[in-house]
């Protein structure tokens, strides 16, 4: 069976569906809608962070997950503002 | 904690305190682009001149526990105030500062407000074509992505175009528009 990896014309026409099918499908949704399922997929996802942290640090304790959590919450941000976000402004600003 | 019930303590925050806001970020994304996850619920703050924000912080304070430092963002150098939630999960809250930025003047004075039952009070949300244009001006791939999909999802026959045109044309951010539609496929 081809790989569609080594045909990249076969893969950006599947992205381009994929996409395309989730357009549609947020077009069919109502405002409210949207915002329930986006609300839906955070508290998922950090629950599965959750549990993915217990698991990589091998704690039964869930208070110790959590923490595990906001530490690479924090590294993350901090990442992401680099360069963003100062803590001064510059005179004249 | 949910991150609605997070959202609705911070809009519940600033009601209390009479403070004019606006919930951005994901949240509004979400209203008009594809439904994504989100670290944090990002909400615009209107003080009064020399106004602390502390006000809306310090009513808070059982729920999130803020950095002492308030940080400028290095675009247009209005002031972020940043919180973590003391519970779990730990969502973070960004409080940001109304300022003097026309764009961001405009983008306030345009906001429309909504009931959202997930939050269960009425809050205010930006525009579809403001998220649009705030995102563009970013620029971050995150955010031209976001430009890309609410563009796409609400469709640019339906948007006020030339709004979204001019502010784009000012913050010099017309190749990015351009990119995020031609980055729509055929329906």
């Amino acid at each position: 069976m081809p790989n569609i990896h080594d045909d990249p014309a076969a893969l950006k026409a599947l992205q381009d569906q994929i996409y395309r099918e989730n357009i549609l499908r947020a077009r069919a949704m109502t405002e409210e809608q949207r915002l329930a399922e986006a609300l839906e997929l955070t508290n998922e996802v950090f629950s599965r962070m959750h549990t993915g942290a217990m698991w990589q640090t091998g704690t039964t304790d869930s208070e110790q997950g959590w923490r595990e959590v906001r530490r690479r919450l924090d590294r993350l941000r901090r990442t992401h503002d680099h360069g963003r976000f100062a803590d001064q402004k510059p005179a004249g600003r | 904690m949910t991150v609605e019930a997070l959202a609705a303590a911070v809009v519940a925050a600033c009601e209390a305190e009479g403070v004019e806001h606006m919930v951005t970020g994901a949240f509004a994304y979400s209203l008009y682009g594809i439904p994504r996850s989100t670290k944090d619920v990002d909400v615009v703050v209107s003080l009064p001149s020399g106004e602390p924000l502390r006000r809306v912080t310090a009513r808070l304070a059982n729920l999130v526990e803020f950095e002492a430092q308030v940080q400028f963002d290095t675009l247009t150098w209005g002031r972020r105030q940043v919180g973590t939630m003391r519970g779990s999960p730990p969502h973070i809250v960004e409080l940001f500062e109304l300022f003097d930025d026309p764009f961001v003047q405009a983008q306030f004075a345009r906001r429309r407000k909504m009931f959202s039952p997930q939050l269960g009070c009425t809050t205010w949300l930006p525009t579809p074509e403001d998220v649009v244009v705030q995102k563009l001006r970013w620029g971050r791939n995150k955010d031209l992505d976001d430009a890309r999909d609410v563009l796409a999802v609400q469709g640019p026959e339906t948007l006020d175009m030339g709004y979204i045109r001019r502010w784009c044309a000012t913050h010099g951010t017309t190749e990015r528009l351009e990119a995020a539609l031609a980055g729509i496929p055929p329906l």
